[in-house]
């Protein structure tokens, strides 16, 4: 007897069908005003002044724009590595979040992206003079190689996942070159800093690692604080995996990150090299004791028993305050490398920098394009699929 | 093909800024934008306190670090030594003024520490940074070596005035500027040292001032330790006053 195969239909490109919930149209909402009012300053200003608008300067070349593109890129990479642990690794448990992964891991790229195009001085030369040049012995060459491919192969990706082609031989093969490529792009990053030994302040070959690590930890908050604000699951697999795995996964990877960031400090405090006396001065900054207690010391606190991490609100906190102390700790991390100046003379002194309300202005730039990605994404594409036969 | 170096005499030189001043007429810099600067020192207290100084230009290294990462392959290395920037090239990302351990690259699109703003007492015309009074002429600027008054949102640098020192004639060991042949081949700096303190020429000809110079006097390069290989010598004669470090009066403060 011939067995009947019914062929599933393939769901729509786009769910315009469906009614947008509540969520999705604040997230919308607030994305639009927030993006808009940002880029809306943003461009006034560097109309206006040019990147004189910036609070940089030829001591602190790399102003905060630098270090908000950083928390973007970086979280965007971890995003990608936590969806490849199903397609990749097949670890089944983290299905239920592959697809919104993918699709955060784009969104965040594109936010970071944004930001990286207003800031750098000729962004359109940048499309043809980067591909051709061919400069090989440039970390961030590497950096642009990569984070191109990273956001062309997952929004191939993503494209797969959303035709249930989940795991075709092709997909396989693409999620496992995309997860390579989303470990390098943090790591030529972490390269960018970590090799200028002119800069004691960043030079370490522990930056690659530290990057991954950090991109990794506030990928992972990214998830708890945007499933927290969601309706809660009804499936036990999914339940399973947002309010027991993750903040576990979150706890622990905050552990890391703290012995990480503890074995820098002692070092950098410890050392006479010339340079790192930044760190000495980074003491008394806010952006440090904001990036050390509210976020990391408070939310590990707040993850440290079973009872804490289980309920909902405060894992959200914990996210919350993390990616706080995450986004400003690069910050710190973008003027320590700067703060000695390089030969300037005795006179010179210590270079002084504080953000600009045009730079300040590109966070709601930045986040105001992830909102309203997000929100658009979990209206019109099924983020919360898994593959055809697990829904 | 010669390999142009300076060499800079610290005991001669008086820190009188006559170089920078120089630099900045010959090449429109804007305020504050010192291709080329002289540092100054203090340390000790009275009646032991010392004041030093140190002439600083780029150091157009052999081995130039701002040049290995630059992702667009703006910074080059000419084959006669001199490291420049092609402004049609350059996306002004900003990786060079991170690399180079001198501090000798400027970005034009900051906050000017003087006002008025030079910049709108002169305003640019079109993708200029400003259009001051006094300038080289239009045929001498050259956007691909960096020489004139460059476009917005771009890295400038000292350029050992490439459009000087690149007419001198083939096989010069020296470009001396007290010679009226080789004169206008010269960097401005150098001509215009009243104290003499400068010496420009070919690192690479045995016959040339610039290597005895190096040679008999102890030559020294700034912060060796780092790999570039300046082709900028200071004579420090008997007078360490050679700065070890780039500190900011750390030992002082801290």
């Amino acid at each position: 007897m011939e067995a009947i195969v019914l062929e599933r239909p393939r769901p729509p490109l786009l769910d315009l069908e469906r009614r947008p919930d509540a969520l999705s149209v604040t997230m919308m909402l607030v994305g639009a005003v927030g993006a808009g009012l940002g880029l809306a300053y943003v461009f006034y200003s560097l109309f206006m002044h040019g990147h004189a608008a910036f609070n940089t300067s030829s001591d602190m070349a790399w102003g905060s724009p630098i270090a908000f593109y950083l928390f973007f890129l970086l979280t965007s990479s971890g995003l990608s590595i936590i969806a490849s642990l199903d397609t990749v690794f097949g670890v089944r448990v983290f299905y239920p979040l592959a697809k919104r992964c993918v699709w955060m891991s784009i969104i965040v790229l594109v936010a970071g992206f944004s930001i990286l195009a207003l800031e750098i001085g000729r962004p359109f030369r940048m499309l043809w003079a980067l591909p051709f040049a061919l400069q090989y012995r440039s970390p961030m060459w590497w950096m642009g190689v990569f984070y191109s491919l990273d956001l062309v192969l997952l929004c191939i990706k993503f494209w797969q996942m959303h035709r249930d082609e989940w795991h075709s031989r092709f997909t396989h093969l693409l999620s496992v070159v995309s997860f390579v490529v989303s470990v390098l792009a943090p790591g030529t990053l972490g390269l960018v800093f970590g090799m200028m030994a002119m800069r004691p302040a960043w030079y370490s070959p522990i930056m690659p690692m530290y990057f991954i690590l950090t991109g990794f930890t506030s990928a992972v908050a990214f998830i708890i604080f945007f499933s927290s604000i969601m309706p809660r699951h009804q499936k036990p697999a999914a339940d399973e995996l947002y309010y027991h795995l993750m903040p576990r996964l979150f706890f622990v990877s905050l552990l890391a990150v703290i012995g990480m960031r503890f074995g820098q400090i002692v070092t950098t405090l410890w050392s006479n090299y010339e340079g790192l006396e930044a760190h000495w001065l980074s003491l008394s900054s806010p952006l440090f004791h904001i990036e050390i207690w509210i976020g990391l010391v408070i939310p590990m606190l707040l993850m440290s028993t079973n009872g804490l991490r289980s309920h909902r609100t405060i894992g959200a906190l914990a996210a919350f305050l993390f990616m706080i102390g995450i986004f400003f700790g690069r910050l710190e991390l973008l003027i320590n490398g700067q703060k000695v100046p390089l030969f300037k003379g005795y006179w010179a002194g210590y270079v002084e920098y504080w953000p600009s309300l045009t730079e300040w202005m590109l966070v709601p730039a930045g986040i105001g394009i992830y909102l309203f990605l997000y929100g658009a994404g979990n209206w019109l594409l099924r983020l919360s699929d898994t593959e055809a036969n697990n829904r | 093909m010669a390999r142009w170096g300076m060499v800079i005499d610290l005991e001669k030189c008086t820190g009188c800024q006559a170089c920078t001043t120089a630099c900045q007429m010959e090449n429109s810099r804007l305020p504050g934008e010192m291709w080329q600067d002289v540092l100054f020192y203090n340390e000790g207290e009275f009646p032991s306190g010392k004041l030093s100084w140190l002439p600083r230009p780029c150091m157009h290294c052999e081995n130039p670090s701002c040049m290995a990462v630059c992702p667009t392959g703006a910074t080059y290395k000419t084959e006669d030594g001199a490291v420049l920037v092609d402004w049609e090239r350059c996306i002004g990302c900003k990786y060079c003024m991170i690399a180079c351990p001198y501090g000798v690259r400027f970005y034009a699109e900051e906050k000017q520490k003087t006002q008025p703003d030079i910049r709108d007492v002169f305003p640019p015309t079109g993708d200029k940074v400003w259009d001051p009074p006094y300038k080289m002429p239009e045929h001498v600027q050259n956007p691909k070596q960096g020489i004139g008054i460059q476009p917005k949102n771009v890295v400038s640098k000292c350029t050992f005035c490439y459009h000087r020192i690149s007419k001198a004639p083939k096989g010069t060991p020296d470009l001396d500027p007290n010679d009226p042949v080789l004169r206008d081949f010269t960097p401005a700096c150098v001509v215009t040292c009243a104290p003499t303190a400068r010496f420009f020429g070919d690192l690479d000809n045995p016959e040339s001032n610039v290597r005895k110079l190096i040679a008999q006097k102890r030559g020294t390069r700034l912060l060796d330790q780092t790999g570039n290989r300046p082709q900028v010598y200071y004579l420090a004669g008997e007078a360490p006053v050679i700065p070890e470090t780039r500190s900011v009066r750390k030992t002082q403060e801290s």
